[in-house]
């Protein structure tokens, strides 16, 4: 009997722990409480500043509002959007090719590398002024250059999951008939998916970092030109617009992607 | 001309590792071995003795340095004479495609039709004793279980020749047991010629009809030969099972390896 009353007495204190497991869950788990208390340390500088220096949460909403009201932030956030994603996925289709040649072929390899290893410390922003003169001051330009920002941290890591491939899994397709193609196909490009897919997140950063860049240079349209237009309003408040719709549609792409990654890639083990 | 009954025939094997033409480091040296169709062949020795070296000559991944190796196969374009069971299931098995589909995954290659590949996919899956797990990717499975996929993809292709390095040397002591007598059942339907890489003196003397001890390098070479007269399947507490096992671990204690 003594045994019976101890399970009863286990299962509730475990329903107890149970109730407050997911109340403190759901609190960290959707990361609320970070954002309350950022906006709380926000509210309360600002109070004490000058809303040309530092505007206040209610003062960038307000401001949001009136860019919005016309359309603009988002005819802004439109162009922005458009460059990044296109940008980055003719990046993407460029930088996984050569990234598996690269991991395939020692020829390419040694040629490539140097020139790679020299080449990608010189950031996408020292390359606008260049990239305007060769591609004009058009779409082409800001796109090549959100190409340039995703070609390298997607070639390499796409270079470096060829690498990390187990001999013994090349070894034992081959010994099952694969030819060298097929081996690519059914071996290399699978086992390289995980890291293709950390790179592509990766470049989503870049990307970002290099079209505001761009926008702030030579643009008409686009967060980048919102930001930088301010200055001449004196609208701080736009420019912490700016700041958190970048933010915004950063964590909406990533966590896109991931979603996408998760349902379809399930069985490469992408990892996020 | 080797005879009818032959299937792998080295001749004076060497292998050298270093590019010094001059001063070459042998890592195996002058391996004669002549291995017969359905022979259950053992190469046992310590770690680093070239065992694996020599299978993977055997098997193409790898060339010999000097010497001559035949495989002598009724298949005439060589593609499915060997198959190769690697040591660790993790590293060699496809972790992308289900238990089916790593199985069949040769098959494929070769453009064999869905429904028959589905049909001998099915079929080692039986054999195999994985009845049931032929959804679940590998991550999913034990140890044993793991290796008995591997086992299953490589005889799904059909070869004539299983090479096998320390497929069990991971697997704790119990299930090592089960898979023991599971590949000598699997040997005994299926006629397949065997070599067996292994360190292990009790799963040498358990499963082979034949054992070749490899010396320590560099310059290994295969020194004594052991004949396992034994039925199957073989009770490792008998008086003869001890015998030999005594025999063959004087073997080592005498060359102090």
């Amino acid at each position: 009997m003594t045994v019976a009353k101890e399970v009863t007495v286990n299962k509730k204190v475990e329903r107890k722990q149970k109730k407050r497991k997911l109340k403190s869950s759901f609190l960290l788990k959707t990361g609320v409480l970070g954002w309350l208390l950022i906006l709380l340390v926000w509210t309360i500088v600002s109070y004490f500043s000058d809303p040309l220096f530092l505007p206040s949460p209610l003062a960038t909403l307000k401001g949001a509002i009136e860019i919005a009201s016309d359309g603009s932030l988002f005819i802004y956030m439109g162009y922005s959007f458009a460059r990044v994603l296109v940008g980055w996925a003719l990046g993407l289709i460029i930088a996984v090719p050569i990234g598996l040649l690269m991991g395939t072929s020692k020829w390419v390899r040694s040629i490539a590398e140097p020139i790679m290893n020299f080449v990608r410390f010189i950031p996408p922003l020292a390359f606008i002024t260049l990239f305007m003169l060769w591609f004009g001051i058009g779409e082409q330009s800001k796109v090549f250059l959100i190409v340039y920002a995703t070609f390298f941290v997607i070639t390499i890591n796409t270079f470096a999951g060829v690498l990390s491939i187990s001999e013994d899994k090349i070894r034992s397709a081959k010994i099952m008939g694969a030819t060298k193609f097929q081996t690519l196909i059914h071996v290399i490009i699978p086992a390289t998916i995980p890291y293709i897919f950390t790179g592509a997140k990766l470049a989503m950063g870049s990307s970002f970092m290099a079209i505001i860049g761009a926008e702030m240079v030579a643009a008409k349209e686009g967060i980048g030109f919102m930001i930088w237009n301010a200055r001449l309003y004196f609208k701080t408040e736009w420019i912490f617009v700016g700041l958190v719709v970048l933010g915004l549609m950063g964590y909406f792409m990533d966590r896109l992607f991931t979603f996408i990654g998760r349902k379809f890639l399930a069985r490469y083990k992408v990892v996020s | 001309m080797p005879a009818v009954e032959d299937a792998i025939v080295l001749k004076n094997v060497s292998k050298t590792f270093q590019e010094d033409v001059e001063n070459p480091v042998y890592v195996l040296k002058d391996i004669d071995l002549t291995i017969k169709k359905g022979e259950f062949y053992i190469l046992l020795g310590p770690s680093g003795c070239g065992k694996s070296t020599l299978l993977n000559i055997i098997a193409g991944f790898l060339s010999q340095t000097e010497g001559n190796l035949e495989i002598i196969t009724s298949n005439k374009n060589n593609r499915n004479t060997r198959g190769f069971v690697f040591q660790s299931a993790d590293s060699a098995l496809f972790p992308w495609l289900t238990v089916e589909e790593n199985i069949s995954f040769g098959l494929k290659m070769k453009k064999v039709p869905l429904e028959e590949r589905r049909k001998i996919a099915e079929y080692y899956i039986k054999l195999t004793g994985l009845t049931g797990h032929g959804n679940k990717f590998p991550d999913n499975l034990s140890g044993g279980m793991k290796q008995r996929v591997q086992l299953a993809r490589v005889l799904a292709n059909e070869p004539e020749i299983l090479l096998m390095d320390e497929p069990f040397g991971a697997l704790d002591a119990m299930t090592r047991r089960t898979m023991q007598k599971e590949l000598i059942r699997i040997w005994r339907e299926t006629n397949k010629t065997v070599i067996f890489v292994t360190h292990d003196i009790q799963e040498a003397i358990l499963l082979g009809q034949r054992i070749g001890i490899m010396s320590i390098g560099p310059s290994s070479k295969i020194t004594s030969s052991y004949e396992i007269d034994l039925p199957y399947p073989r009770d490792i507490t008998s008086i003869e099972f001890n015998k030999y096992y005594r025999q063959v671990q004087a073997h080592f204690e005498d060359f102090e390896i």
